[in-house]
């Protein structure tokens, strides 16, 4: 699972308002070279939740996106490269999605999310 | 297909008198729309029985007894699907029901999308039309192995987003992905279409390729595709459905009623509702541009094709390896068959536009 994919995932469970961005437990990172794409980031830029982003790629062990970010920096060939690493390049193997508000773990397996509810949280 | 016609009325195992866990729950209290930020209420729907049914089937431990059940229907049944009939786990668009051979049962498939999009005036050119824009964010909704997904992100140069309740399944179709070098534009997750993990108004095309059939509760899954759909943005349903009912009918005649049933049991479906019920969820939540048309002429070969297959010594092996879920699939094909041949089936498409 790419932090592209958890920019836009959330925790669902009934009675949840505040359900994202959803804490990384990071059992197995993968890292995998991935095609940069200028146009693509410039669009996702727009779409991504910032600070989601930087707390995700830390936990992920990626600390070198700055902690706020504006469109001028989409410019700087040096941010593009950290930008796409962190959003494209970093995987989450194993490991789980925690929400936020609740604490429930939804696990990620072989770089699979599964956010099933269970009966109760329907 | 005889033996397929043996097996069915004389199997003592096959079709017990088990009471379907999905049917008959608890009226639901009502969809928890406060956990949103949009709020969607459905104005006065005017109550048809099919799709009151529908709704009557209550959330929570009857949905997840459903759902387990197609989650493993699918990881039993996907590969054999796959290794017969390639990725696409749908129906095949065909102009008339003259024999076609199987590599024309795949370009018939996708057809079928194209011909989805189509009806729905997604454009797909590298322009943008007044009827809308080329679609950069799409849902898959129960996406199987993903071959719609790989497919619209292809064509668009889209991200593609496919989710389905089978692991097995999201675990291929990630595969796929990945070996034909879309891993970059398409991901999937296990997740409920009832309780898509998304935040609001994410989508510009929300796609549902024969998968609403499972969804035990129209009106959920309805709003959940509204919900995840961006102002502008399209949806595309494409589905099984029951006949329309007429002026003054409440319900299916006993005999179509306990076709459906036999074929519920065999595929994890929860009732049936019709095309029309969906057109009147769809008014109900003032979408635009709401169209839907019976397209049951146009897939008529695509049910005897796979039934054949099944007979095959591919397919015989294959369904003799794969398991019993499976094998009872199989074996319903002719009752789908039937159905379709008597009117009581009805493959439908259902496509609206969000109001920007």
């Amino acid at each position: 699972m790419r932090l592209l994919t958890h920019n836009m995932l959330s925790c669902n469970v009934k009675g949840v308002t505040n359900g994202f961005p959803l804490i990384i437990q990071a059992d197995k990172v993968l890292e995998k070279p991935a095609e940069l794409n200028h146009d693509f980031l410039r669009n996702m830029f727009y779409k991504v939740d910032w600070k989601a982003l930087v707390d995700a790629a830390k936990s992920m062990g990626y600390s070198e996106l700055p902690e706020s970010a504006e469109a001028s920096m989409l410019e700087s060939l040096d941010f593009l490269n950290r930008f796409h690493h962190a959003l494209m390049e970093l995987h989450l193997e194993e490991g789980a999605l925690i929400c936020p508000e609740t604490g429930r773990k939804f696990p990620v397996d072989k770089g699979i999310p599964n956010m099933l509810l269970h009966e109760d949280e329907v | 297909m005889v033996l397929g016609s043996l097996l069915i009325n004389q199997h003592p195992l096959l079709f017990k008198n088990e009471r379907l866990p999905w049917r008959h729950g608890p009226r639901d209290a009502g969809y928890p729309f406060s956990r949103r930020k949009m709020i969607i209420r459905p104005r006065a729907t005017s109550s048809n029985s099919s799709t009151a049914e529908a709704d009557n089937v209550g959330l929570g431990r009857s949905s997840l007894v459903l759902n387990k059940g197609i989650a493993e229907f699918y990881d039993e049944s996907s590969g054999v699907w796959e290794n017969i009939w390639g990725d696409h786990m749908h129906h095949g668009f065909y102009d008339d029901d003259s024999s076609v051979s199987l590599s024309d049962h795949r370009l018939a498939q996708i057809r079928m999308i194209e011909e989805a999009l189509r009806f729905a005036s997604v454009p797909s050119g590298e322009e943008n039309t007044s009827d809308g824009k080329i679609p950069k964010r799409i849902v898959d909704v129960g996406c199987g192995i993903g071959g719609s997904s790989r497919y619209l992100a292809r064509k668009y140069g889209a991200e593609c987003r496919g989710i389905t309740l089978s692991p097995v399944q999201a675990e291929r179709a990630t595969a796929l992905a990945l070996s034909q070098g879309l891993s970059d534009k398409v991901s999937f997750q296990v997740a409920d279409a009832l309780e898509q993990p998304f935040p609001d108004e994410q989508f510009d095309l929300v796609w549902s390729m024969e998968s609403g059939e499972h969804m035990p509760n129209k009106l959920k899954f309805v709003n959940e595709l509204v919900r995840v759909a961006a102002p502008g943005g399209t949806i595309i349903i494409v589905t099984w459905c029951h006949r329309d009912l007429a002026e003054g009918e409440d319900s299916l005649q006993p005999w179509e009623k306990g076709l459906l049933d036999k074929i519920c049991k065999a595929y994890f479906l929860p009732s049936w509702c019709s095309a029309a019920d969906y057109v009147k969820l769809l008014q109900s939540l003032s979408l635009d541009d709401i169209r839907t048309a019976d397209w049951t002429q146009y897939v008529a070969p695509f049910w005897p094709a796979v039934l054949q297959s099944a007979f095959t010594w591919k397919g015989l092996t294959s369904l003799l390896r794969s398991g019993f879920k499976t094998i009872k699939g199989a074996l319903v094909m002719p009752l789908m068959i039937e159905g379709f041949k008597k009117g009581v089936i009805k493959f439908s498409i259902i496509t609206c536009r969000k109001p920007k």
